[in-house]
Order: structure tokens, then C-alpha cells, then sequence
């Protein structure tokens, strides 16, 4: 039998119910009335940086080629018979799927023949099929994939950076990989990663829109076959404190020079707790967001233009507060931001500014819970995080000016940034 | 029921969409203009209006406005739509009964962006200078910014090239000339054209009264004195003569792939959802043509897809692979193209587009935004269709029209941008 939980919040007057299937694996089932559409998405804690790891009970580490997880994605569409595209485009489902750092998932939408595609995404991600064949096939596509990657400056100036601010940590590797390296992928390997990261203990569904937990359950306890859960251990390379170097360019024909710079945190512990992470993107708002003084003058002194932004980029042993844009002079905009957090550093944040930053992530918070698929990505994300898809609302209202006084403080090491500049 | 859209004055029309369903209100105000010698300034006119008004006359108090409404999102966009120029004020914000202290934020954003559309940062002189100079670099290194995305770039070079005798073949570089040679002056000459000669569609959706739009936006509307709305016509060649070829070279990594089809079209809604279903069956979902032939079995590519610019009555065929495989891309592209010609699709192939065409038409209600986009771009048809009744048309096209639609398709241009120095 399963075991359901009803989660309501009185805020928003939703709910939705958590699931403990008796296969094992974790179901999330968020219901929205009067939706027409529905979007279910089934992933797996296992992104590119998963690159070296040993299952529960072995002895040995193994070590795979950069890149395997997304190749594992691409190659899951296939079977022996019908591959999972086929089989969608009878029921009208708009299917997909994508693989990121720290995780993989298989989506897709649709307003009919909901069960019918749910199966249709439990039976083929449930049931691998590989050969040397599809593999070799899959090069092919995935090179270009690659080389299309290549052409996009924004994508290469955030990897120039990350290899600038990280020695060892797999996140400096393009999810893809290299056409070297999953040019060593074979068969035998993707079943492997399949066989650690593809099961009960490292997956979770979720299904938002208009659905019901019956409609769930019944597909999922026809498809849904008990699985032994494993744990697996992962190893990273020990990351030293400092960065590689604090500056680096590539070359790309772009109209004006395309920068990103980062400030690597000394995390004393693999992952930042919710809290930490809401913190770090109000601090980022305050620092430069379009409301800051720094944004206002930067304009205005001609040294960015509205493309710049801020991103707070954390996931398993890596924390960064990066700041990207286009400017004419990448160097002038990095001592702006290096003044700016000297400056709030030493003078602390504003209150007045802190609460109107509170206030737009209160607004912003809500508003995302219109959006099905984004109900479906973060009830994912957040249960691999060991968050619950609310926590975030409540934990708001807590935070303080004091904790983004904090936050500046140990997280921002101007001495441990770098920038890379695409030109 | 069936929706329509209000008068609200000469040429100002109105619809709104009552939805209980949502945590967010949307409104979008469109300016339809012609492609004419107002287009460069038109270009820096949204980009101005996006971030001063006469209120709000810095970017600090301008965006420090739209943050206090819980994050309202606030953009101003160009585009064009076949060949008329849209210039499009979008406003969601977060349903008043979220705020946290009562207040009536809806009012208040609707408020904003009456403010910004009908009174700019301007005097009976000009734009404001500092603004102007502003605004003009930025339009200036957008338009540039358009080299850094290689794949759009190559598209709007097709369209130039394929449409250089119709105004839909937007010259970039002849753009970037007029843009640097306007003044304050000429923004407020574009900014009189647009209010007293575009056709204006106001479409809200969510728990936003009628009367209230309509009490806001009157007033406004009714005193613009003189107002006549230009006409709007877009040229439809319904065949090539000739292919015609080119090829560019740029410092590409992966070479881009573009075609330009003449669809065959008389106007928008000449045998419009055949022709839909037919680009679909060639180059739309995974279970097209272009997709299972070019990607999947020919391995030539990660992309290869076409789609329907109603607008124009054209097609757009689009892919990105390595430069020795240009003859074997185009080859098979123009293959499948003959293939559709001959009725040879599967019906396989033909019931799968119907299906995810409709399901996906069907979903529409889900969001307001896409609420919004969906009703506003019918408003020059003779009725509107929801997305339901969207849905059941495509479901009514026969396997004999899209043939015939495929009959009438005739390839204008193929263009390749490939690296530099490359054979």
C-alpha cells in the first residue's frame, strides 16, 4: 500500500500530496483546478558532475567519461521496439527531457491522454535498452549538440569562468561533455550509471495540472515495479580555496566583449542549506540588481548595458555569486562590483532596500506557482534537496537584514574571484 | 461563449478575460503600425519606454516602482508580425489577494502602465537627451548582439536576402545608419506616429474588471486628438522563380543552416490550419520528416526543424551542421519537401501532428500570458477561436489538403553561413 500525505498551504489555498509508492520510489501529485493541461516530469538525482562513484556494498570507485549523463538521457528514448518519441506522438504529449550538473529528468505536457503518456514515461525510463549500434549513432547527433554549444558565447563564457574559479570539481565540465570524451562511452558503461543512478532511492515523480492522485497512482502501480533502492557514494577531488585564475579569455566572434565573474565561497560542507541560497540572491538584488545604485551608475557611465545580470550558482561542493554582462570594458565593471561590496561590506545593507527586495521575492515566490511546469521542476528539485516545495515561503518572512549582512561577509572574497571575457 | 473585442475608440480595441484560476493578472497593450521610415526610431522608442517615464524619470525610481509591486514583471517589446511593427507593454503582476498588506496592486499596475504609455519621460521639445543617448546605445548594441547568436543571425540574414524588395527583408546594417542619426526629437515624432496612427489592442486576463480597464484606459485613448490608424498590409508571394543560394562566412565553430520557403499562402488564413499541419508533418515535432530522417537516421544534426510564419506566408527551414555536410543536409531537406509533395508522408506520421497540434492548442488557457498572445494575435481575423475550437479545426484537416498545401510550397532561398577560411 501507499502512504499519502496531504501538504496544504493557506497562503496560496493550494495543496498537493506526497506519496511514498509501494515500489519505493517518491510521487509528488499537485492538483490545480480548472487547468486544462498537465505536466509530469520523473528524474533522477544524477547530473554531470556525478563523474566518480562506487555503489553500496563495492569496493572500488569507478570513473566514467564527462558527459555520460546526458548521453544516458538521449539514449533512455530508445528501445527495442518503438523508441518513447514514437509512442508519444500517439497520445499528443509534448515530451522531453534534460540534464543539468545534479540532475536528469523526463518530462512531458498535454491536455489528453494523460494516462496513456505517463505510461508511456514510467515504462521507458523504467526499461533501458543499449547497443553498440544506437550508441555509436548517438555520437553523431550529440557532437553537433556540442559544436552547437560552442557557437553560443553566453554558455562559453560562464564554463571559461568555471574552469577559471574551480580546479577539480566535475562542475567545470560542459554537461555534455567533450566529442572526445563521449567518445569513449560505450553500451556497457550506460548501463552501469543506469543500474546506480536509476532507481527508488535517487528518483522521484511529479505530476501537476489537472490530475487527480487516483489518475497517478493507477498508472503508476500498474508500471511501477518494487526496485531495490542503493545508495551510492560520491567522490570529488578535494577543491583548494583559492581560484585557478582570476582572469581568462576565449575568443568568439561577438559585436561586444561578453563577460562573467564569479566569486567562488569556501563551502566547508558539500551543499548550502535553503536558506543560505534565498539569502544569496537577495544579497545579489541589493548589490547590482535594476534597483541597485551600482546598476544606475554603471548605465549611465556607459559600462553595461540592460543584458547584465546576477545568478547565484550553487549545487553539490560548489557555491558562486556571479555577475554577468556585455561591456566594452569588462576590467571597469569588475573593480565597480569589487568597490561596491567593499563598500556594503564595511557600511551594511540598507533596510529600506532589504524590504522592498523581501517583498518583490514574496511576489515573485506566488507567482510561480501558476506555472504547472514549474510546480513539477521545483517539487523535484526540492525534494533532492531534502526541502519541501513550500519551505521557501515560510522561510522568507524570517530572514533578516543581519543575515545578508552575514552572508556578504563569508561568502564574498574579492581575492577569490575570477572573470572570464568571450571577445 | 464566444469572445470578442470591444471598441474603445477609433482603432483602440479591448478584451478581457475573466479567470478566477490564476495567483497573477496580465495586461498587454499592442501598438500594430506599418513597417515605414518610423521603424528606426520606433526600435529606440521601446526600448526608452521600458525604462523612464515623466514620473519616473530615473532608472532607479523607474525600476524601484515595478519591484515595490511584488515584483510586478514590466517589459516593452518590438517585433515585427509579418509586416506590421509591434510594439508591445506587458504588465503581470501578482493578484491582489496575495498582498500582504491590503493593498490594490492591480489598480495600481494598471495605473503604471497607462502613466508610462501616455506620458514619456518628454517635453513639447523632444525625449529626454540624457535618456536618448542612452537609449539609442543600447538599441545600437542590441542590434550588433544579433552577431553573438549565430543561429538568429543567419535567420535574419535569410529574411533579408529571401525578402530584399519587401519590407519584411529588415536590412540590419541600413538599420544601425538610421538608428545612430536619430535625436530626442525624432523619438517624440515616432512616439505621436504610434499613438495617434497604430492600431491599439489592449487584452487582460485574470480577475481584472472590464470597467476598470476601460475607466483607465478611456480617457487616454479618447484624447489623442486626430487618431487614424494607418493601414496595415503585409505582401504575400505566394512562388519562387528560382532558388536562389548563398553563402556567408563568419568565425563559426558549426555551420548554420537556413532555407526560406514561399508557403503558397494568399494571406493568413489561406487553407491556414492545412498549411499548419503540414510544416508540422515536415519539420515540426520529433515525429517529422525533418527530424527522424535528418536527425535520427542520417545523424547529420541535433536540430533540424521548419516552421510557419503565417504572417508572411512563409517557411523557415533551420539546422546547424558540419560544413562538409551541406549537400547531404540540403539534399534530404529538399527530398522530404518532395516527399510531402507527393502525399508520401505515413498516416502515422499525419495523425501524430493532428494530435500534438491539438493537445497543445488545448492547453492554451493555462497561463495568462500565453492567454493574452493567443487572443491578440487573432485580432485583424474575423472571429476569434479558442483554443478549444483552434484544436477541433486542425483535427479536421484531411491527409488530401495537406498534400495539397505541400504542392504549393516552392523554395525561394538556401543560405549557409559557415566558418571562415573553411572550403
Amino acid at each position: 500500500m501507499s502512504n499519502i500525505k496531504e501538504i496544504k498551504n493557506e497562503l496560496l489555498k493550494d495543496c498537493y500530496y506526497e506519496i511514498d509508492h509501494s515500489s519505493g520510489f517518491k510521487i509528488f501529485v499537485y492538483p490545480k483546478e480548472n487547468y486544462s493541461s498537465t505536466y509530469a516530469v520523473f528524474g533522477t538525482k544524477y547530473g554531470s558532475i556525478d563523474t566518480c562513484f562506487k555503489k553500496e556494498g563495492e569496493n572500488d570507485f569507478t570513473e566514467v567519461p564527462e558527459g555520460i549523463a546526458h548521453f544516458l538521457e538521449h539514449k533512455l528514448f530508445e528501445s527495442e521496439e518503438l523508441d518513447a518519441f514514437a509512442r508519444y506522438a500517439k497520445t499528443g504529449a509534448s515530451a522531453n527531457a534534460y540534464t543539468s550538473f545534479d540532475k536528469t529528468c523526463y518530462l512531458f505536457q498535454c491536455s489528453g491522454n494523460f494516462e496513456e503518456s505517463l505510461e508511456i514515461l514510467l515504462d521507458f525510463v523504467s526499461n533501458p535498452y543499449f547497443t553498440e549500434q544506437t550508441v555509436q549513432k548517438e555520437q553523431g547527433i550529440i557532437g553537433q549538440e556540442i559544436r552547437m554549444y560552442e557557437d553560443e558565447p553566453g554558455w562559453e563564457s560562464l564554463f571559461v569562468l568555471l574552469r577559471a574559479m574551480y580546479h577539480n570539481h566535475p562542475v567545470r565540465i560542459d554537461i555534455a561533455g567533450t566529442v572526445e570524451s563521449i567518445s569513449h562511452i560505450t553500451a556497457e558503461l550506460l548501463y552501469e550509471c543506469y543500474d546506480t543512478f536509476y532507481n527508488p532511492a535517487n528518483m522521484a515523480l511529479a505530476v501537476a495540472g489537472n490530475v487527480t492522485v487516483e489518475q497517478v497512482l493507477s498508472i503508476a502501480d500498474k508500471m511501477l515495479k518494487p526496485k531495490e533502492s542503493k545508495k551510492v557514494e560520491r567522490k570529488f577531488q578535494l577543491e583548494p580555496e583559492n581560484v585557478v585564475k582570476t582572469y581568462d579569455e576565449r575568443h568568439l566572434s561577438v559585436a561586444m566583449p561578453i563577460f562573467a565573474i564569479g566569486f567562488k565561497e569556501n563551502v566547508k560542507t558539500p551543499e548550502r542549506t535553503l536558506k543560505e541560497s534565498m539569502v544569496s540572491n537577495i544579497l545579489l538584488d541589493i548589490l547590482a540588481g535594476s534597483t541597485s545604485s551600482l546598476y544606475e551608475e554603471m548605465l549611465k557611465d556607459n559600462l553595461i548595458n540592460t543584458t547584465f545580470d546576477t545568478e547565484y550558482f550553487e549545487g553539490y561542493g560548489y557555491s558562486a555569486h556571479i555577475f554577468n554582462g556585455e561591456s566594452a570594458e569588462p576590467e571597469k565593471v569588475r573593480e565597480r562590483i569589487n568597490e561596491e561590496i567593499t563598500k556594503v561590506m564595511k557600511n551594511g545593507v540598507d533596510n529600506e532596500t532589504f524590504q522592498r527586495i523581501k517583498k518583490k521575492h514574496y511576489g515573485s515566490l506566488i507567482m510561480d506557482f501558476d506555472s504547472i511546469d514549474s510546480i513539477g521542476n521545483s517539487l523535484i528539485s526540492a525534494y533532492f534537496n531534502n526541502e519541501g516545495i513550500y519551505d521557501q515561503l515560510k522561510l522568507l518572512e524570517s530572514i533578516t537584514v543581519e543575515d545578508v549582512n552575514d552572508r556578504l561577509r563569508t561568502a564574498f572574497n574579492i581575492e577569490k574571484s575570477s572573470m572570464s571575457v568571450i571577445k | 461563449m464566444n469572445k470578442h473585442y470591444t471598441d474603445l475608440a477609433n482603432g483602440v480595441k479591448m478584451l478581457c478575460i475573466n479567470s478566477e484560476k490564476f495567483k497573477t493578472n496580465c495586461v498587454k497593450v499592442d501598438f500594430y503600425m506599418p513597417i515605414n521610415e518610423y521603424f528606426p526610431a520606433l526600435n529606440v522608442l521601446a526600448s526608452f519606454m521600458g525604462h523612464t517615464s515623466k514620473k519616473y524619470n530615473t532608472v532607479k525610481k523607474f525600476n524601484s516602482k515595478v519591484e515595490g509591486m511584488y515584483d510586478a514583471y514590466f517589459d516593452v517589446s518590438i517585433s515585427t508580425i509579418g509586416e506590421k511593427v509591434l510594439i508591445r507593454f506587458t504588465m503581470e503582476v501578482l493578484d491582489d489577494k496575495f498582498t500582504l498588506d491590503g493593498n490594490k496592486i492591480s489598480e495600481e499596475a494598471i495605473d503604471f502602465l497607462v502613466q508610462v504609455i501616455s506620458n514619456p519621460n518628454c517635453t513639447d521639445e523632444g525625449f529626454d537627451e540624457e535618456f536618448t543617448t542612452r537609449e539609442i546605445r543600447f538599441t545600437l548594441e542590441n542590434i550588433e548582439a544579433l552577431k553573438n547568436d549565430k543561429r538568429a543571425y543567419s535567420v535574419a540574414r535569410l529574411r533579408q536576402l529571401m525578402c530584399k524588395d519587401e519590407p519584411y527583408g529588415i536590412d540590419h546594417e541600413k538599420l544601425e545608419k538610421e538608428v545612430k542619426k536619430l535625436d530626442s526629437k525624432a523619438l517624440l515624432s515616432a512616439y505621436n506616429f504610434m499613438i495617434s496612427q497604430a492600431t491599439v489592442v489592449i487584452t487582460a486576463c485574470g480577475s481584472i474588471s472590464a470597467n476598470m480597464l476601460t475607466e483607465k484606459f478611456k480617457n487616454f485613448v479618447q484624447s489623442i486628438e486626430n487618431r487614424e490608424p494607418a493601414k496595415l498590409e503585409t505582401i504575400f508571394i505566394t512562388k519562387a522563380d528560382e532558388i536562389r543560394y548563398f553563402t556567408e562566412e563568419m568565425e563559426v565553430n558549426q555551420a548554420k543552416l537556413v532555407m526560406g520557403l514561399r508557403a503558397g499562402m494568399q494571406n493568413n488564413n489561406d487553407n491556414y490550419y492545412a498549411f499548419r499541419v503540414m510544416t508540422d508533418i515536415f519539420g515540426g515535432g520529433p515525429y517529422s520528416r525533418l527530424f527522424t530522417n535528418v536527425r535520427e537516421k542520417m545523424s547529420l544534426c541535433y536540430y533540424c526543424g521548419a516552421r510557419l510564419v503565417r504572417e508572411k506566408g512563409i517557411i523557415l527551414v533551420q539546422s546547424g551542421i558540419e560544413e562538409e555536410n551541406y549537400e547531404k543536409a540540403v539534399n534530404e531537406i529538399f527530398n522530404q519537401l518532395d516527399i510531402m509533395k507527393n502525399g508520401e508522408f505515413t498516416d502515422d506520421e499525419f495523425n501524430s501532428s493532428v494530435i500534438a497540434l491539438s493537445d497543445a492548442f488545448k492547453g492554451v488557457e493555462d497561463s495568462p500570458s500565453a492567454l493574452c498572445n493567443f487572443y491578440t494575435a487573432q485580432v485583424f481575423d474575423e472571429e476569434l477561436v479558442s483554443g478549444s475550437e483552434f484544436a477541433e479545426r486542425i483535427s479536421q484537416v484531411t491527409r488530401e489538403q495537406v498534400t495539397e498545401c505541400a504542392q504549393k510550397v516552392s523554395v525561394d532561398t538556401v543560405y549557409l553561413l559557415k566558418g571562415e577560411g573553411a572550403k
